[in-house]
């Protein structure tokens, strides 16, 4: 046990002290998800696109709209809900406001006088229904804001009295492409698929160098040297993952929704796959140059066809059955439901049942073939 | 002092049971078309220090690393404190100290944690303290490992391989790459370590660092073992004369050469030549005479007894050089 804590130790020590290991483990996922984030995410203009669905149909809900359209944060966008859904997930609009059928009754029984029953407060004939994405927070906080503003003075002037209009919130996650949610989860895939994978390399120094062979000398057991760098990888996986979804949700705004536990436990499961990975490509390379090679041909191409960046829809069709079988789009896919309930790719179990058969068949193949020496 | 009588197979080396820490006989390894190791047998005695003694590629390391349970053997039989090392080596592990070939070090680690990293592997380990002292690394306690000379790489190297207080250590050419002055402090620190009841497996290709060192050798070479005994025997079982050496002169010839009054051999090599003689001043007279003759004047005279090296290149036919 004392040789496990040293050994981590030491790996750790190694680690931090070793720069170039550093930057591309904790500084390039950072800078990546600044840049990607900012691009993306497009600040700039003021307007959000809300899109107007008016189920109602009466002089009351188009004075509603008059009302709305005087607000110069939004510009309103007519359609039916279904369109309107549509258009806000490919990332057309921010929002979507709907004025159900019998609002006008209810604002007229309202405005009627005392006793009568829409009067007591907003029912649900009364409410609007206002659709934004969480994970754009500005975007949503605004809508929300301005729609109940909106309706608090239109309730004061139509009563003068007590409120007759609600606005209850609805969520609906967007799979837009200037949406730092998506990002967020993807970027940490690929993080964690980076430090799998490069854990080939150190790995394959230490057998270069002599130092499994030092080790293999003493009488401390394989597994505690093996325990302890899979340790000191998933150390850094946690690292990762604060850094990346602390950077999504402090400056872009990402609310995670899922539970914090559900997903350490997929980043451990993510990390444990990318690093058997690692410890397959260490069992053929037979030098660090030829290490760094071979996780520079796995780790590019993962990183664009696994849909870190944008969804597969978009992928052309011939592409597709490649990313279907790389285990990045399964763990980004797994996070980005847990995280910011994005549309599955596939169910969550399908993720964590590919994630570990990845595991399972990597770690057969490196216990079959890794040389100490 | 056990003198064990020469062999090929070293197999006349008295069976010495409990006083033996390292036993093998008819050793082979092979990789590919080389033979790496070719049926040696020898004993190292509990407290004494052994060497093996030959060039590059003669089959130390190979030999050495089979006995810490690193490599395989493909042929005969290799015990180590009694234990077999070729199916028992993690039982071997706790009680010896290795020094492999090239120094294997953490490079961003400093050398204190290096030592300390390694001291938590056992389950009794030597203070940091005593290890910085017996390797003179003190000063260098808090430079990371790449920052070492090769010399101090080394020393770390060997200070790693005592730090689980061991009954037997091995060191696979512990001075190469040292300066003098390291070279001599690290003798210092191997004949200690014998007074204080450790035994010594060093190979070396240092024909005086086997002299000052070893209290028996082993000759090795192409894989075998040509010779194994005390320095002392090596040499006198061989020479019984002096060797007088000077920079070979075109003009004489070693036939003619050995035709000089008691000299037994004349050798010629890398532009030296080596006359064993029995009796020094006569075969000196005699070849200033016969110099005098063809108008040359032998240059570099001196004289010295045989030595290790010479026994080498009497049995191989070529200088042990480093
Ligand atoms: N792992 C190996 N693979 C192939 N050949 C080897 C290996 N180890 C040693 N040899 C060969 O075996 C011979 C003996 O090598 P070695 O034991 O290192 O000699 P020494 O230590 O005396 O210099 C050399 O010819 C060397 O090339
Ligand atoms: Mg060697």
């Amino acid at each position: 046990m004392h040789a496990l804590v040293m050994l981590t130790r030491a790996n750790i020590r190694s680690f931090v002290r070793d720069r170039t290991a550093l930057f591309w483990t904790l500084a390039f996922p950072v800078i990546f998800i600044l840049l990607f984030g900012a691009i993306f995410s497009g600040g700039g203009d003021t307007t959000y696109n809300v899109g107007w669905v008016d189920q109602d149909g009466t002089a009351a809900s188009a004075g509603l709209r008059q009302a709305f359209g005087q607000v110069p944060l939004l510009h309103l966008e007519d359609g039916t809900l279904q369109a309107s859904r549509q258009a806000m997930q490919k990332g057309a609009l921010n929002g979507i406001i709907v004025v159900p059928a019998g609002l006008g009754a209810s604002v007229a029984a309202a405005s009627g006088g005392p006793g009568s029953p829409g009067a007591a407060g907003p029912s649900s004939a009364a409410t609007l229904e206002v659709y934004t994405d969480p994970s754009q927070q500005t975007a949503s906080t605004t809508i929300r804001q301005v729609a109940s503003q909106v309706v608090a003075s239109l309730n004061v002037t139509l009563t003068g009295r007590s409120p007759a209009l609600g606005v209850t919130d609805r969520t609906l996650q967007t799979q837009d492409l200037t949406s730092a949610a998506y990002l967020v989860p993807g970027i940490l895939g690929m993080a964690l698929m980076q430090l799998g994978v490069f854990g080939a390399v150190p790995l394959v120094a230490q057998r270069e160098k002599l130092i499994l062979k030092r080790l293999g000398a003493t009488p401390l057991p394989r597994w505690t040297l093996v325990g302890s760098n899979v340790l000191l990888r998933l150390l850094i996986g946690l690292v990762q993952a604060v850094l990346i979804v602390g950077i999504g949700v402090a400056v872009f705004g990402v609310q995670v929704l899922g539970s914090l536990w559900v997903m350490a436990a997929l980043v451990v499961l993510g990390a444990l796959s990318f690093i058997s990975i690692g410890y397959v490509v260490a069992a053929f390379a037979r030098t660090e140059e030829a290490a760094n090679g071979i996780v520079q041909v796995i780790q590019f191409p993962m990183m664009f066809l696994s849909g870190v960046f944008f969804p597969l829809e978009i992928m052309p069709s011939v592409l597709r059955p490649i990313a279907t079988l790389l285990p990045l789009t399964y763990l980004g896919d797994a996070l980005r439901q847990v995280m910011v309930s994005g549309s599955a790719f596939a169910p969550l179990p399908v993720d964590v049942a590919v994630l570990a058969g990845w595991f399972l068949v990597c770690l057969t193949v490196s216990a079959r073939f890794f040389r100490w020496e | 002092m056990a003198i064990s009588p020469s062999g090929q197979d070293g197999a006349a080396t008295p069976a010495t049971g409990d006083g033996a820490v390292i036993e093998v006989a008819r050793l082979r390894k092979r990789y590919g078309d080389v033979q790496a190791v070719d049926s040696i047998s020898f004993e190292v005695h509990r407290g004494e220090i052994f060497g093996l003694l030959g060039p590059n590629g003669a089959g130390k390391t190979t030999t050495v690393e089979i006995l810490e349970g690193l490599r395989s053997p493909d042929e005969g039989t290799v015990r180590v404190l009694g234990i077999d090392a070729a199916h028992h080596a993690d039982r071997i592990k706790e009680r010896v100290g290795v020094q492999l070939q090239t120094a294997a070090l953490y490079p961003f680690l400093t050398v204190v944690e290096v030592l300390d990293l390694f001291r938590s592997f056992y389950a009794r380990s030597r203070p940091t303290a005593w290890l910085l002292e017996a390797v003179d690394l003190g000063e260098r306690r808090h430079a990371q490992t790449r920052q070492l000379s090769g010399g101090q790489r080394q020393r770390l190297s060997v200070a790693l391989a005592l730090v689980n207080e061991p009954e037997l250590v091995f060191l696979d050419e512990p001075t190469t790459g040292m300066d003098p002055q390291a070279r001599r402090s690290l003798w210092d620190l191997v004949l200690r370590l014998r007074e204080g009841g450790t035994s010594v497996l060093l190979t070396t290709h240092y024909m005086e660092e086997a002299e000052q060192l070893c209290d028996r050798v082993a000759i090795m070479d192409h894989g075998r073992v040509l010779e194994s005994g005390t320095v002392e025997a090596l040499v006198t079982r061989r020479f019984h004369e002096r060797a007088v050496f000077f920079d070979t002169l075109p003009g004489l010839s070693v036939p003619e050469l050995e035709q000089l009054p008691r000299v037994e051999r004349a050798m010629l090599e890398d532009g030296v030549t080596v006359l064993y003689t029995g009796d020094v001043s006569a075969t000196i007279g005699a070849l200033l005479g016969r110099a005098e003759q063809l108008g040359l004047e032998p240059r570099n005279l001196g004289i010295r007894r045989a030595t290790l090296e010479d026994v080498f290149l009497d049995l191989t036919g070529r200088a042990l050089r480093e």
